[in-house]
């Protein structure tokens, strides 16, 4: 019976705390179940002094997708994504110019000199590990209730972001930045730049990172971090050199910003400190049940834990990690891939 | 005990306060033993007993009957043991009461009613009524203490070294700032910041001194300050921002003079970093700013250790913290992001603490735990490995120990506040 189903409800010490009902599996196969009852009843007939109790099933089901809160939480996240480059293009106009505003002291750039192709390193670093993520999320049986999380905390770090970006304006942080040309009240040019930027995402290698200003924090951090996290979160213990490799390329993508001089260290710091922060907290207010009905739990305090009741209200368990073909159709979803690991970790 | 046939009167009513139905006592202040058991449903009707019943007598007809039917068995039992013994030759005679005596019937024992067996039950002393649910351990606090002032030291440390790398106003200006704009500089506010400041760090000292888990509550305020700092050392020192207005006086460079930059970080230690105290001459210590830390921690820590109805005192906090922060705004002492950051930082780090301290779930490491991964998470498990066993700590209240001698004529209080409400 050792599936990978079983992460939450086998665990001897409940990580949820509250005893695990023996619902039904959802990996298991009608097939095999119907075999499983059968049996049953053919021992029934023979020992004719048994008694049937009719157990009450579990309360249905207890990871639902629900695939239009995923919805929901992508609209999040892409209005945080149009938001963060309409922002990006109201700051560009209040950057100093780099002959005024010499860039700033920074302990990494005193030691490290700029290597011009490091940020490229970076871009397709992050690139592959999205790609990398999005391949892993597609394969996942409950790929709505972790692309829902994915969502809502990309549109909160880049909504922080941008109130960061905002109340304060770095300068460049090095003489080496080419800046497009300001358009002191143009609008028409500056949508057309927020276009230009959304359409290529922000990526340099695109050509679509012309804009300076929107140093704190840096977004590129952002998204190697959180892609990272999630990897890791959400596939088998025991690929510990799928961890590793993926470790790799997000640090590798992280210090080729600042070897880049792209970014000041301050703004990776915060972007790792920040990042790392909200995906425990959404994800250790989202596994342990006991917390969300605790009265002690000053984890409800966030502006966004309304949004996190709503989408997390019928998730009852921690999310399993069980893969399944993209296209479902119950018996042909792996069985027990992940099985070395049911084990309690 | 004798049996009911040969009780007195006094027998009767002694029976009937153990009972514990002295109401009766005076009404049937003559009856005997016999009278007692030939009372029925009809006596109860008539005066006297029907003033004095408030049930007509059901509970007492219900124990006489129970008497009844002990008697008869206790008459049978004895008739049993005494041909036993005959038989046996035993000289222990079995009493009804289940002791074995050498012989004597003891008509003196304990009337206890109708509970003729009295059986002993070993109630196990449990250990942790006698331990303290919340051990005091002053040594942690004192660790915590110390971690908190090597933080500060760590910090005045780090502020001095920046200091040097500040890029001077005229080549480095300030940065664009939104509140800078729309807000010129005022020049007093800078000292009303920091009145809050030492307003709100009194209160809270008051506070403290009043509360009854002094040692827990002081180290979790030790630690959370201290690694607050922490923080702030990393920030401040990989990255240097320009002075945030032309206003400031910074004081001149000492490259590489060790003397005078150590009496200089004394100086600050000494002042606390305040300008009113003349102690906050260094620039570069703005990302971020450590008086919002400060004045929001105060308030979170107030707030949190405070009964709830009083509400008013909330308020007063809550307005001493915010007119604080507003100010160091609007001196133009601090660009915009350091506030913001030093606030985000603050509010996470406490409730996140404070979370973990509360759910006995988080203090463990497992899967569905990411909050162990913090790098602090050791350093949690040794401070807080005692208390909480059972629960929040209770905000509990006691007048420190230097003052309880000396009202010794005051009632000692300690309320103990539901959470729930």
């Amino acid at each position: 019976m050792a599936s990978s189903d079983h992460q939450g409800n086998k665990d001897p010490t409940n990580t949820d705390g509250t005893p695990s009902p023996g619902t039904s599996c959802p990996v298991h196969s009608h097939a095999a179940e119907e075999a499983k009852r059968n049996s049953l009843r053919k021992a029934l007939v023979r020992h004719r002094d048994y008694v049937k109790i009719s157990v009450p099933e579990g309360k249905g089901n207890r990871l639902p997708s629900e695939w239009w809160k995923t919805f929901i939480a992508l609209f999040y996240a892409v209005l945080n994504l149009v938001l963060t480059t309409v922002i990006i293009t109201v700051v560009h106009e209040r950057v100093p110019p780099k002959e005024s505003s010499p860039p700033l002291p920074d302990k990494f750039f005193d030691y490290i000199d700029r290597v011009q192709w490091a940020f490229t390193v970076t871009e397709v670093n992050g690139m592959v590990l999205v790609s990398i993520w999005s391949i892993q999320l597609l394969f996942h049986r409950y790929k709505a209730i972790i692309a829902r999380r994915y969502f809502f905390l990309l549109g909160t770090l880049y909504m922080y972001r941008c109130i960061t970006m905002y109340v304060t304006t770095l300068p460049v942080p090095g003489m080496h930045m080419v800046c497009a040309p300001k358009l002191q009240g143009d609008s028409q040019a500056k949508l057309q730049r927020v276009l230009q930027l959304l359409s290529g995402g922000g990526l340099s290698i695109t050509g679509s990172h012309l804009l300076c200003g929107d140093f704190l924090y840096s977004g590129h951090t952002v998204i190697l971090t959180l892609t990272y996290l999630f990897l890791k979160e959400y596939s088998p213990r025991s690929f510990w050199w799928y961890h590793l490799l993926c470790w790799l390329t997000a640090a590798v993508g992280a210090v080729c910003i600042l070897v880049a001089h792209e970014h000041y260290s301050v703004d990776v710091v915060v972007a790792y400190f920040i990042t790392t922060r909200l995906f425990y907290w959404y994800h250790t207010m989202a596994n342990l049940q006991t917390l969300k009905c605790s009265p002690n739990n000053y984890l409800t305090h966030t502006w966004w834990n309304p949004v996190f009741n709503f989408f997390e209200r019928n998730i009852q368990t921690q999310v399993p990690c069980s893969f399944c073909w993209p296209i479902t159709w119950p018996p042909a979803c792996l069985k027990n891939p992940c099985k070395k690991y049911s084990m309690v970790q | 005990m004798k049996e009911v046939r040969l009780w007195t009167a006094s027998d009767v009513s002694d029976w009937l306060t153990d009972e514990g139905m002295q109401e009766y006592m005076d009404a049937l202040r003559n009856m005997d033993g016999p009278a007692l058991l030939r009372l029925s449903e009809e006596d109860f009707k008539v005066s006297p007993l029907s003033l004095v019943t408030g049930d007509s007598g059901r509970q007492l007809l219900e124990h006489i009957e129970t008497l009844r039917f002990t008697s008869h068995m206790k008459a049978h039992k004895n008739n049993n043991h005494e041909n036993s013994n005959q038989a046996n030759g035993h000289t222990g005679i079995t009493l009804a009461n289940g002791s074995v005596s050498n012989g004597k019937i003891l008509n003196g024992c304990p009337k206890n009613g109708l509970h003729s067996k009295a059986v002993r039950i070993l109630i196990p002393s449990l250990p942790e009524q006698e331990r303290t649910p919340y051990p005091t351990e002053w040594f942690k606090t004192g660790v915590a203490f110390l971690y908190a002032l090597s933080c500060f030291l760590t910090t005045t440390v780090v502020i001095s070294v920046v200091h040097e790398r500040v890029p001077p106003k005229e080549e480095s200006p300030p940065l664009p700032d939104k509140f800078f704009d729309l807000f010129d500089r005022v020049e007093w506010a800078f000292s009303i910041c920091e009145i809050n400041g030492m307003l709100l760090v009194g209160l809270w000292f008051t506070q403290w001194l009043l509360l009854k888990h002094r040692s827990i509550i002081g180290r979790r305020f030790f630690f959370i300050v201290g690694t607050l700092y922490l923080y702030r050392c990393v920030t401040m020192y990989v990255t240097t921002l320009p002075v945030p207005g032309m206003h400031f006086k910074c004081s001149p460079k000492l490259f590489g003079d060790w003397e005078a930059q150590s009496r200089r970080v004394m100086k600050m230690m000494a002042g606390g970093g305040l300008s009113i105290t003349g102690s906050h001459s260094l620039c570069g210590d703005y990302l971020y700013s450590g008086h919002t830390v400060m004045l929001t921690l105060t308030y979170l820590f107030i707030k949190e250790y405070s009964p709830r109805r009083f509400w008013w005192y909330h308020w007063i906090c809550w307005c001493l913290s915010a007119v604080g922060i507003f100010c160091i705004l609007l001196a133009h002492d601090h660009y915009t992001i350091d506030v913001v950051l030093a606030y985000f930082m603050t509010t996470r780090l406490f409730w996140w603490y404070h979370t973990m301290a509360n759910q006995q779930a988080l203090k463990e490491i497992s899967t569905g735990n990411l909050f162990s991964r913090v790098w602090w998470f050791s350093p949690f498990q040794y401070f807080e490995s005692n208390s909480n066993v059972r629960g929040i700590v209770p905000r509990n209240y006691q007048l420190p120990f230097l003052w309880q001698t000396m009202t010794s004529a005051w009632v000692k209080y300690s309320k103990l506040d539901s959470r729930e409400s």
